[in-house]
C-alpha cells in the first residue's frame, strides 16, 4: 500500500516536474526505473526503499519507480511507457536478460540512455546500454574461493550448492569460484555440485544427501547465505562438525551464524549500495560524465575476523 | 455380450496381481535399483533422513487425500504452506512459540474455511477456487511480509525446534507427527460416519444427497482438514529451517497431488486411502533422495516422477478394467 502511494506520488511529482521544466529552467532530470520483482525477496525490497530514499535526497532528480512483478511482458510495456514519457534515463533490472533486449534497443533509438542494474542483459544487448551497474559475480565467486583456500590451507574436499540453474548470478558465481579455486588451491577438490535454487529448505535437503553420501566433507560453498545456512542446519542436525561454510550475499542469518562462530565467511553485498550505485550511474550518464561500461560496486569479503566492520544486513 | 468379452480377456494370474499392486511393485523396484547403485541408500540414517524430509509433503498429502476422495481438488496448499510457515516463524519471536502456533493454525483454518465455503456451500468448481486461492494466498503472504524473509533469532534455545529437529525414542519428531496424522485420518476415513460420507459424496454426490447426507458440510469439512494438515506441515517446516522465504511452499501443491495420485486415490473421487497416499509420499521422497545420491540434479526427479505417475495410473486403470490395453475404455 505504502509502496503504491509512494509510486503514485513519485509519478505525480514527475508530471508536475515535467510541466515546470517547460517554463522554469530547472535542471531536474527524470529517471525511470523498472524493477524485476520487488515484493518477492528482501534484497529487492530493500533495494527499492534505498533507491527512493537516495533519489529523494537529491533535489535535481525526479524518479518514476515501476515494478515488473517478474513479468517480462509487463516490463517491456513499462519500458515503452518510459520511452513515451521521454525520461532522461532508464534504469532496468531485467526480468529476463534476453527478452528485454528489443525494448532496450528501442530506448536507445529514442536516444534515452539505459542503465542495467544488478544483473546484466544478454550479450546482444550490450551495444544498446550506457552502462551496467551492479556486483561483479565472477569476482564474488573468486573471493569465496580465496576464503575457502585460506580456511582449508590448500587441502580437502568440498561440495558446492549453486543458485537456480540458468540465473546469470548463479552461473557467474560458480564459474568465478571454480576457476579461482583451481588457481589458488589446486589441492582442494570439489567433489559434487548441486543446485539449491536460492532456497534454504531445498539446500538443506541437498546437504542432507551430501552428508549421507560423503563421510568426509571439509567445506561447503553456497551461492548465497540463505542456502549456506540451510546447509549449516543440515550439518548441525547430523552432528557433523569441522565443516567450513562459505556463502555469498551476506544475509542476516549468515551474519548471525558467523557471530556464533559456525559460519566462516561470505560476500558483503548491500542492496543499498546496489541502488545508490545505479542511481549515481544514471545521473553521471545524464550529465555526460565518462562512466565505465561495467560500473561495479564494491562487494568485499566478510569473515568472522572482520565482521565488526560491517553492519548486520537488514534482510 | 461386451461384458462377457471383457471377462474372457481379463488379466489372469501373475499379470493381474502385478497390475493390482503396481504402486507397491514400483516402490520395491525403485528401492532395489537405488540400493544397487548407492551403498548409502538403504542405510538406516538415510532412510530416516528421507522419511523426515517427506514428512512435510506427507502430512499435507494426507489432508488433500480427504479432499480428493470427496471429489474435489485442493491446489491452494502450496501457498497456504508459505503463508502458514511465514506466519508461525514471524510470530515466534513476537508472541512466543505456543501462541504463534495457535494463531497460525486459526488463520490457516480461516483460509480452509473460505475454500470450504466457496466449494461446499456455493458449489463453485474446486479447481478454479483453489487455483485462485493459490495466487491469492501467495499475495497475502507477500503483503504480510513486504517481501522480507522471516527468521527465528534464538534457534538453539527455543522448544519450537522439537517439531523439525527433535527426536523421541530415537525417532525424528517429523516422522512421528507424520505417522500420527496418518493413523488419525485413516481411522476417521475408514471407521467413522464422517469418513463414509466423504466416500459417498465423492463417489456419487446425487445419491449421497438423496440419502440425507449434507454434502455441503462434508465437503467444507474436508477443506478444514486439508488446511489443518497444512498448518501442521508448516510447523515442521518452520522448525526445521528456523526461517522462511515468502515462497517456501511454491510447487508443493503439485508434489502433494502427485503423491496422492501415485497412491492410487482417484481424482474423480469416491475411492482411495490414506495409507496408499503414504506409500505415494515415500516413493516421491526416495526417488528424490536416490537421484541426489546418484549425483543427478533435482530437476531430473521431475522427469522420473512423471514417468512413475504415468506408470502408476496406467497400472491402476489396467487393474480396474482387467487388461493392460483396451480398445474401448
Amino acid at each position: 500500500m505504502t509502496k503504491m502511494i509512494q509510486k503514485s506520488v513519485a509519478a505525480g511529482v514527475v508530471a508536475s516536474g515535467l510541466a515546470l521544466a517547460g517554463g522554469a529552467q530547472a535542471e531536474t532530470m527524470t529517471i525511470g526505473i523498472t524493477q524485476n520483482n520487488v515484493g518477492v525477496d528482501s534484497y529487492q525490497t530493500t533495494y527499492e526503499k534505498a533507491f527512493i530514499e537516495a533519489a529523494s535526497k537529491n533535489p535535481d532528480v525526479k524518479t518514476i519507480v515501476l515494478d515488473a512483478g517478474g513479468d517480462v511482458a509487463r516490463q517491456i510495456a513499462q519500458m515503452q511507457d518510459l520511452i513515451q514519457q521521454q525520461v532522461d534515463a532508464i534504469i532496468i533490472w531485467p526480468t529476463n536478460g534476453k527478452a528485454v533486449v528489443p525494448a532496450v534497443r528501442k530506448a536507445n533509438q529514442a536516444h534515452i540512455p539505459v542503465i542495467v542494474t544488478n544483473s546484466n542483459i544478454a550479450k546482444e544487448g550490450q551495444e544498446f546500454i550506457a552502462s551496467f551497474s551492479g556486483p561483479n559475480n565472477i569476482t564474488q565467486g573468486a573471493y569465496s574461493a580465496e576464503m575457502m583456500c585460506d580456511a582449508l590451507d590448500n587441502k580437502g574436499q568440498i561440495v558446492q550448492i549453486t543458485g537456480q540453474p540458468g540465473y546469470t548470478t548463479a552461473i557467474e558465481r560458480q564459474k568465478g569460484f571454480e576457476d579461482r579455486l583451481a588457481e589458488v588451491c589446486p589441492d582442494v577438490k570439489i567433489i559434487e555440485s548441486q543446485p539449491g535454487d536460492w532456497n534454504r529448505e531445498k539446500s538443506q535437503r541437498v546437504m542432507e544427501a551430501f552428508l549421507t553420501k560423503y563421510d568426509d566433507i571439509d567445506g561447503v560453498y553456497a551461492g548465497d547465505d540463505n542456502m549456506g545456512v540451510g546447509a549449516l542446519n543440515a550439518a548441525k542436525a547430523a552432528g557433523r562438525k569441522d565443516i567450513i561454510f562459505i556463502g555469498a550475499t551476506n544475509f542476516s542469518v549468515g551474519y548471525e551464524a558467523m557471530a556464533r562462530g559456525e559460519y566462516y565467511g561470505s560476500i558483503y553485498q548491500s542492496p543499498v549500495d546496489d541502488a545508490k550505485n545505479a542511481l549515481q550511474t544514471a545521473i553521471d550518464v545524464i550529465k555526460g560524465k565518462d562512466v565505465p561500461k561495467m560500473n561495479y560496486f564494491d562487494t568485499p569479503k566478510i569473515t568472522q575476523k572482520n565482521m565488526d566492520q560491517f553492519s548486520k544486513p537488514v534482510f | 455380450m461386451a461384458e462377457a468379452t471383457l471377462t474372457s480377456n481379463r488379466l489372469k494370474g501373475l499379470g493381474g496381481t502385478l497390475a493390482k499392486q503396481g504402486i507397491l511393485i514400483a516402490f520395491i523396484v525403485f528401492m532395489i535399483g537405488f540400493a544397487l547403485f548407492s551403498e548409502k541408500f538403504l542405510t538406516s540414517g538415510n532412510v530416516m533422513t528421507v522419511i523426515r524430509q517427506a514428512a512435510i509433503v506427507g502430512v499435507m498429502a494426507i489432508g488433500v487425500t480427504v479432499v480428493v476422495i470427496g471429489g474435489n481438488l485442493d491446489l491452494s496448499v502450496g501457498s497456504m504452506l508459505s503463508f502458514s510457515t511465514v506466519l508461525v516463524v514471524d510470530l515466534h519471536d513476537k508472541i512466543g512459540p505456543g501462541e504463534a502456533i495457535a494463531v497460525m493454525l486459526v488463520a490457516t483454518l480461516v483460509l480452509g474455511a473460505l475454500n470450504g465455503f466457496l466449494i461446499g456451500y456455493l458449489r463453485l468448481n474446486s479447481l478454479i477456487v483453489t487455483l485462485g486461492m493459490l495466487s491469492a494466498i501467495q499475495g497475502l503472504t507477500l503483503i504480510y511480509t513486504g517481501g522480507q524473509n522471516v527468521d527465528i533469532s534464538h534457534q538453539d534455545t527455543t522448544w519450537f525446534a522439537v517439531f523439525g529437529r527433535g527426536q523421541v525414542f530415537g525417532l525424528p519428531v517429523p516422522i512421528l507427527i507424520f505417522a500420527v496424522v496418518a493413523v488419525i485420518v485413516h481411522v476417521v476415513l475408514a471407521y467413522t460416519p464422517y469418513g463414509r460420507r466423504v466416500y459417498a459424496v465423492g463417489g456419487n454426490p446425487m445419491a449421497a444427497v438423496f440419502s440425507g447426507i449434507r454434502r455441503n458440510r462434508v465437503v467444507a469439512c474436508s477443506y478444514l482438514i486439508s488446511a489443518f494438515c497444512t498448518g501442521i506441515a508448516a510447523v515442521i517446516l518452520g522448525s526445521r529451517v528456523m526461517g522462511s522465504q515468502n515462497n517456501v511452499g511454491q510447487g508443493y501443491e503439485l508434489l502433494v497431488l502427485a503423491a496422492v495420485i501415485l497412491g492410487g486415490t482417484s481424482l474423480l473421487g469416491g475411492s482411495g486411502s490414506v495409507l496408499k497416499t503414504v506409500i505415494g509420499v515415500l516413493i516421491l521422497g526416495f526417488i528424490q533422495n536416490g537421484l541426489l545420491l546418484l549425483g543427478y540434479a533435482y530437476y531430473v526427479q521431475w522427469l522420473v516422477t512423471w514417468v512413475v505417475i504415468i506408470l502408476a495410473v496406467w497400472l491402476d486403470v489396467a487393474a480396474k478394467r482387467g487388461r493392460l490395453f483396451s480398445p474401448i475404455a
